[in-house]
């Protein structure tokens, strides 16, 4: 279990997280949502102690998660949002190299890399310097690196960016299998879709604060299942209905061209965080 | 052991750029030589020996210097600021005081290399100096201390530009006044009280003093033991306390 303690964290005096309290449970698929500059990616680095906080504390498994807990962080892996990989390092290199920071045994290190590899379709490619990959390709070293030492937790900084739908659905089903299996999952992502598929519950972050936590569906119903899309001349509308017939009612008086559909996670997000998606 | 998965990724390192580390390793060093000993120096004698056989361990403890500092210090600097890749070092259960001597080791072996192929240049043309266990000693020990001094510069550093800067301000002067091209007691009094005191000047007076076949000196040794010890904590402290590294 994690637990994120009255977290609070400055840069240059300025709040960028303030009072955050939250717990995950193992074995849960976790989201946090929230526009640019929400906190999000600052909240998985002080998870990963890239960034240390200035009040509160995180617990893994009851224990504080710090720079030298080497016990504690040889449960966490993190693919972050920016690409972390050595240059000149290739992709065979780079497995061995997480495999050896995390102390794992040579076998497993060769044969869970190759497994990997190749379900991310990286096997052809394992001889290539990561300077010479493409970007999605980038992204999936970067998830069969966070996922070799088969660690209780793993952090997903925006994990698809830049992947073609085929590979966003193919790492969808590697993570989705392995949350089944009992890893925790922290992720967060502005592919509404992705989120909505993917989690179990998420919180929802505006300007440092936390908003509110609930499952998707949850978050949905409480906008209400159906929504209206109404194009008008100054742009489309969206209402929000607690069922079907309630919509149907609406637009009955309707002059304007309209389309009913269901809510999703994406209207939960522009409406609860009051803009659009970056 | 963080130590050896540390210098697997500097051999990795190596093995991809071994010949232009190589040949990078050797111009300043030959144009030092080719300047100041044959073109300046070379019939001059510096207490009793000839211009050579001083020049030549100064040569040696600057290469060392500048190969171990720039292994670790560039190197750390890109995968910090620009490559981002010490990010999954520092997420990973890598015990950061480890890492820290892997580097340390890393780049010390790295000067060890770029100091023995100018003494096995310098050899080939006749070099006057002699070479024991503990001439390699002091390499190794000279380049740790740099290599230390290479992982707190990249640490401390905030852009690419600052470790390019730190080169400028402290390892340069230090190549040229730190004992290496001329002796020290030839300084003003003010300048040598400073120069004294600096690392580079005790790596080239141990490497001169073994290479005369005369005793090496202790404090010297300490010296240089303090300063590797000293740029090692900091470089620690720095990466375990800093916020936003």
């Amino acid at each position: 279990m994690l637990e994120i303690i009255a977290i609070e964290k400055k840069f240059d005096n300025k709040k960028v997280l303030d009072n955050i309290n939250f717990i995950v449970n193992k074995g849960e698929f976790f989201g946090l949502l929230g526009s640019n500059g929400a906190g999000k990616t600052t909240m998985i680095k002080l998870i990963s102690t890239l960034l240390l906080p200035s009040d509160g504390k995180i617990l893994l498994d009851g224990k504080e998660i710090t720079r030298n807990n080497v016990q504690i962080k040889k449960k966490i892996t993190t693919v972050t949002q920016e690409y972390t990989l050595r240059g000149d390092m290739d992709v065979d290199e780079i497995m061995e190299y997480q495999g050896r920071l995390y102390q794992l045994p040579r076998e497993q290190r060769k044969k869970d890399s190759k497994n990997l590899l190749e379900f991310c379709g990286l096997m052809e490619h394992r001889k290539k310097r990561v300077r010479e990959l493409s970007g999605g390709m980038k992204r999936k070293l970067m998830l069969c690196r966070a996922l070799l030492p088969k660690p209780e937790l793993v952090l997903l900084d925006e994990p698809t960016v830049g992947l073609d739908p085929f590979s966003r659905r193919q790492i969808w089903d590697l993570i989705s299998g392995l949350n089944q299996q009992g890893m925790t999952f922290i992720l967060t992502t502005h592919y509404m879709e992705e989120a909505q598929m993917l989690c179990q519950r998420i919180a929802l972050i505006d300007q440092g604060q936390l908003l509110e936590i609930a499952p998707p569906q949850e978050l949905i119903n409480q906008l209400g299942n159906i929504a209206i899309n109404v194009v008008t001349p100054v742009g489309i509308q969206q209402k929000y209905f607690k069922n079907r017939e309630r919509a149907l009612d609406y637009a009955k008086n309707l002059s304007d061209p309209f389309t009913l559909r269901e809510t999703n996670l994406e209207d939960v997000f522009i409406k609860r965080l009051g803009r659009g998606i970056d | 052991m963080a130590i050896l998965t540390v210098l697997w990724e500097k051999w990795i390192e190596f093995k991809h750029e071994w010949q232009k580390i190589t040949v990078t390793a050797m111009i300043s060093p030959i144009l030092y030589l080719l300047t100041f000993g044959l073109g300046l120096g070379m019939d001059k004698m510096v207490d009793g020996h000839t211009y050579m056989a001083f020049l030549i361990p100064g040569i040696i403890a600057l290469t060392t210097m500048n190969a171990s500092f720039n292994a670790i210090g560039m190197s750390l600097n890109v995968q910090r600021l620009y490559e981002k890749s010490f990010d999954n070092v520092l997420a990973s259960p890598t015990p950061l005081g480890q890492y820290i001597i892997g580097q340390m080791v890393g780049g010390s072996l790295r000067g060890i290399y770029a100091g023995s192929l100018i003494l096995g240049i310098t050899f080939i043309f006749g070099a006057p100096i002699q070479v024991n266990l503990l001439f390699f000693l002091v390499m190794l020990l000279n380049g740790m201390a740099f290599s230390a001094l290479g992982v707190m510069a990249a640490i401390v550093s905030k852009t690419h530009a600052d470790i390019s800067r730190f080169s400028t301000f402290v390892i340069l002067p230090m190549t040229f006044i730190c004992n290496t091209f001329f002796p020290v007691a030839n300084m003003p009094p003010l300048l040598k009280g400073a120069v004294q005191i600096l690392p580079l000047t005790h790596s080239s007076g141990l490497l001169r003093q073994i290479s005369y076949g005369e005793p090496a000196s202790l404090t010297s040794f300490c010296i240089l033991i303090v300063y590797t010890i000293f740029f090692m904590v900091i470089a620690l402290i720095k990466i375990n306390k800093s916020k936003n590294l």
